[in-house]
């Protein structure tokens, strides 16, 4: 491990690596309690996020104007919301209790092309389910772990047209970069083989890839380009190959408990933060250890990003702040990453030991939101 | 005054000044020029002026050298500009401007998103072909997120309110006394037949006349040309739309972009109405659009500001963009200052930059307006001073900005400070300005010569600030 300290005299001035997100421009207001996901929309112009008060919010993003607000739940948190990543559709996949809820926000946040796309997306299963009853595609028995269902009209009202009922609540819900895979993890399941699911959304089928998974599941990503997947457990981040459906590569963080992990967009490098405290940097071209540790946090990291499109990367902790950096990845392999921290921004007060709980870049700028309690 | 350092000489040092205005009623009989200690500020010369001309109350005055404020004494002006204190040096005397004070809140259900005056010195009417010069007590039109255009009287009375937008209204405007212009969040233009009263204090009405649809998400904002009828609409699909009022100049709109029919919701209202859709999209943003305006010498020229950190000069006759100017932030407003032959564009970088769009301009940047803490989303000029401008933005506070008003930096950009900050009326009595503007959010500001500057917000008011003669 390298102490970064030692690094920093050799490292470009941060002026010079703008921009960087360094201000506070817009709060929004209106959850009741923990604000535990939140995410930009594709086209960067719509904040989803969802909480403890079981409603899934919409804002407009430069104002934080409130535009919807939609309770799925009276009793149950709502623990993740995804933008399907596709800028045809205008879809939030949102997790609250058991279910994974598809919703199409009303009030003209999609225009009706985006309203009947979306639409033929979430409804195309249906059919496939309908021709195809038992079997799933691979010929495998389909798993009654998973069931897809139309929700009331009274939801189908609001926009949301599709239910997916899990045995045990997901925590985390992943998309595959082209929008009809999905993967969920679900820790606290009893049997350790169906903590992880990956979903097919046109053909509302539910997978389970590992039989044995070594550890608990703590959350996972797909592979920008490659057909490799990521899981991470609690100690360990394993990399499946899903075509050849064989274990790629293990890595070892060191960490004691995993909290999150993400890619970077050429798929080449890992963050992974941790309770401990600690952000790894893993060069996937290099050893099953971290490249750098970043001990920046006084308390455990919830949340790490990388920006989908510029050389910046951001933690959020429970100590109620963000350290944004500077992390510059070379197409060339060859050479290695740049590390600079940039700045530390003044989150969320700290309530109940609980600080920043999710944090997420826009899609192009170098803005980024994050939540914690309100 | 004297004994404060030692190494200053014991006599004063004094500079000749030539005294100069353009302004008829405060012109100084011929005397040649005078001998003035180089320590004078402003408030000095203020007195000395006053003095000469014998005022029995006092003028307050700002005095210009070379074209910018004298913000400091004249020997540190002289230094920091180069200029021989051996030389008659002239100074320029300029009424000074008075701070623009609160004259009255409207207040709103919901935040609002623009504003609009319809006075006799606006141009909905100056600009008119009719020659028709009938007196009109000013209307105040605002757009607000609750979905609905409110035209309001100087007495605080809604006079007209227009519901026909199914979500929030970005934009509105007068295009002529009688017509008005809105847009927002559900894609829509629309034009608005507004009957008045004359007097301002009977009620009038809004009536949706036309929906035009081609865009295919939110807009956020419009430029409306009165004499040619002309409409621009900025969207953040990427694009511009050019339209007109005229039913009979614009073609079918496109069946695709139309709401899809709802059982539960009512639209037995809006069908009446015909729906149209553009002259022309404009494109070639890599982004949201965020503003557009005429060029405020030629129609056929607009520009167009972008979260792709451009802006666009595009020629109305073809469609086409003729310029791009890239900056390195996010833009949010754009305003034509004919006179200085400049565009100001908001940033998300706080600040106001001053573009030279002319083909010959060799820097990006003219200057830059600093002072603003949260992003500038709206700007505008003022109506009868051509170095003039007024800022809205998320830090919730307007600025007024006067291009004389010139702070010398360290490096070679020129910097403008405001000359006065317009803080909201409802946020009176708090010592600090809420973090990240959090409920005081100013978006969108309009000037007029008889109504003043007025401004709406989050705070939900629209708000009035008028400086005296
Ligand atoms: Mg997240």
């Amino acid at each position: 491990n390298i102490d970064p300290e030692s690094l920093l005299p050799k490292l470009p001035d941060p002026n010079e690596l703008r921009p960087f997100p360094s201000i506070c421009t817009a709060m929004f207001k209106g959850h009741d309690g923990r604000i535990r996901s939140l995410n930009i929309d594709p086209q960067g112009r719509y904040l989803a996020t969802g909480g403890d008060d079981g409603t899934v919010r919409v804002w407009e993003l430069q104002t934080g104007k409130q535009l919807r607000r939609l309770r799925l739940s009276s009793s149950e948190a709502v623990n993740q919301v995804s933008w399907q990543p596709s800028r045809e559709t205008c879809i939030i996949a949102a997790c609250c209790g058991e279910n994974v809820q598809f919703i199409i926000p009303q009030g003209d946040i999609c225009n009706p092309q985006q309203d009947r796309r979306s639409r033929e997306v979430l409804d195309s299963g249906f059919g496939y389910a309908t021709s195809n009853p038992s079997k799933t595609a691979a010929g495998v028995d389909k798993p009654s772990s998973a069931n897809w269902l139309r929700p009331s009209t009274t939801l189908q009202d609001k926009g949301v047209l599709l239910t997916l009922t899990l045995r045990s609540t997901p925590k985390t819900l992943a998309w595959h970069r082209r929008g009809d895979y999905f993967s969920t993890v679900s820790p606290s399941t009893a049997a350790t083989s169906t903590a992880v699911a990956i979903h097919t959304l046109s053909k509302h089928q539910t997978q389970h890839p590992f039989r044995r998974l070594k550890g608990l599941a703590q959350t996972v990503c797909f592979h920008p380009s490659k057909p490799l997947f990521f899981v991470a457990t609690r100690q360990r981040v394993r990399v499946y190959d899903l075509q050849q459906q064989r274990l790629e590569k293990e890595l070892q963080p060191g960490a004691q408990w995993i909290s999150d992990i993400s890619l970077h967009p050429l798929g080449s490098n890992l963050l992974v933060s941790s309770y401990d405290k600690r952000l790894l940097w893993h060069d996937l071209d290099l050893a099953a250890t971290p490249y750098k540790t970043l001990r920046y946090h006084s308390k455990a990291i919830r949340s790490v990003k990388f920006h989908p499109s510029l050389p910046l990367f951001v933690d959020g902790s429970d100590d109620g702040t963000l350290q944004v950096f500077h992390g510059n990845v070379m197409g060339d392999s060859l050479e290695n990453a740049t590390v600079v921290p940039l700045k530390v921004l003044r989150g969320h007060k700290v309530v109940k030991n609980l600080g920043v709980l999710d944090v997420e870049w826009h899609p192009r700028e170098a803005w980024c939101a994050l939540s914690g309690y309100m | 005054m004297a004994a404060t350092t030692d190494a200053r000489p014991e006599r004063t040092a004094q500079v000749r000044i030539h005294l100069t205005t353009r302004s008829d009623d405060i012109q100084l009989p011929e005397t040649g020029p005078i001998l003035v200690p180089t320590e004078l500020r402003r408030y000095q010369l203020s007195t000395l002026v006053n003095r000469l001309l014998e005022t029995t109350q006092p003028v307050p005055l700002e005095f210009l050298i070379n074209g910018q404020f004298l913000r400091t004494s004249l020997d540190e002006f002289l230094t920091q500009n180069g200029i021989s204190a051996e030389t008659t040096v002239n100074v320029e005397y300029v009424r000074a401007l008075i701070p623009p004070l609160h004259v009255a809140s409207y207040e709103h259900d919901d935040w609002v998103s623009s504003v609009d005056v319809l006075s006799n010195t606006a141009k909905a009417i100056r600009m008119q072909e009719s020659k028709r010069k009938a007196l009109y007590a000013p209307r105040i039109l605002s757009g607000s997120y609750d979905g609905m255009l409110r035209i309001w009287n100087e007495s605080s009375e809604v006079v007209a309110t227009g519901t026909a937008h199914t979500s929030a209204v970005k934009a509105a405007k007068f295009l002529t006394p009688t017509v008005v212009v809105s847009a927002g969040i559900d894609r829509t233009v629309r034009i608005w037949k507004h009957d008045y009263a004359e007097t301002g204090y009977e009620k009038g009405s809004l009536a949706p006349t036309l929906e035009l649809y081609g865009h295919k998400s939110s807009i956020e904002n419009l430029a409306v040309h009165t004499r040619t009828s002309r409409i621009l609409s900025a969207s953040s699909d990427h694009t511009i739309g050019l339209w007109s009022n005229r039913k009979n100049d614009l073609p079918a709109a496109a069946e695709s972009l139309l709401p899809i029919a709802n059982k539960r919701r009512k639209l037995s209202n809006a069908q009446q109405c015909p729906q149209r859709g553009p002259l022309s999209l404009l494109q070639g943003h890599q982004s949201q659009v965020s503003d557009v305006c005429f060029d405020e010498k030629d129609d056929t020229v607009a520009y167009s500001s972008s979260w792709d950190h451009t802006v666009k000069t595009w020629d109305l006759t073809t469609s086409a963009c003729v310029d791009t100017r890239t900056t390195s932030q996010s833009l949010f407003s754009i305003c034509h200052l004919s006179d200085a032959g400049l565009l100001a564009t908001g940033t998300s970088a706080r600040h106001i930059s001053l573009i030279d769009p002319r083909a010959s301009a060799t820097t990006i940047s003219a200057m830059t307006l600093r002072g603003h803490t949260n992003a500038v989303v709206s700007l505008a000029e003022d109506p009868r001073s051509p170095h003039q401008l007024v800022s809205s933005s998320h830090d919730g506070t307007c600025r007024v900005w006067d291009l004389r008003s010139v702070k010398q930096g360290s490096g070679t950009e020129r910097t403008g400070e405001s000359v006065y900050v317009i803080e909201r009326n409802s946020a009176k009595g708090r010592t600090k300005r809420p973090e990240a503007g959090d409920g005081v959010k100013v978006f969108g500001v309009c000037w007029d010569s008889t109504v003043g500057i007025v401004s709406g917000g989050e705070d939900k008011m629209v708000q009035i600030n008028k400086g005296g003669e």
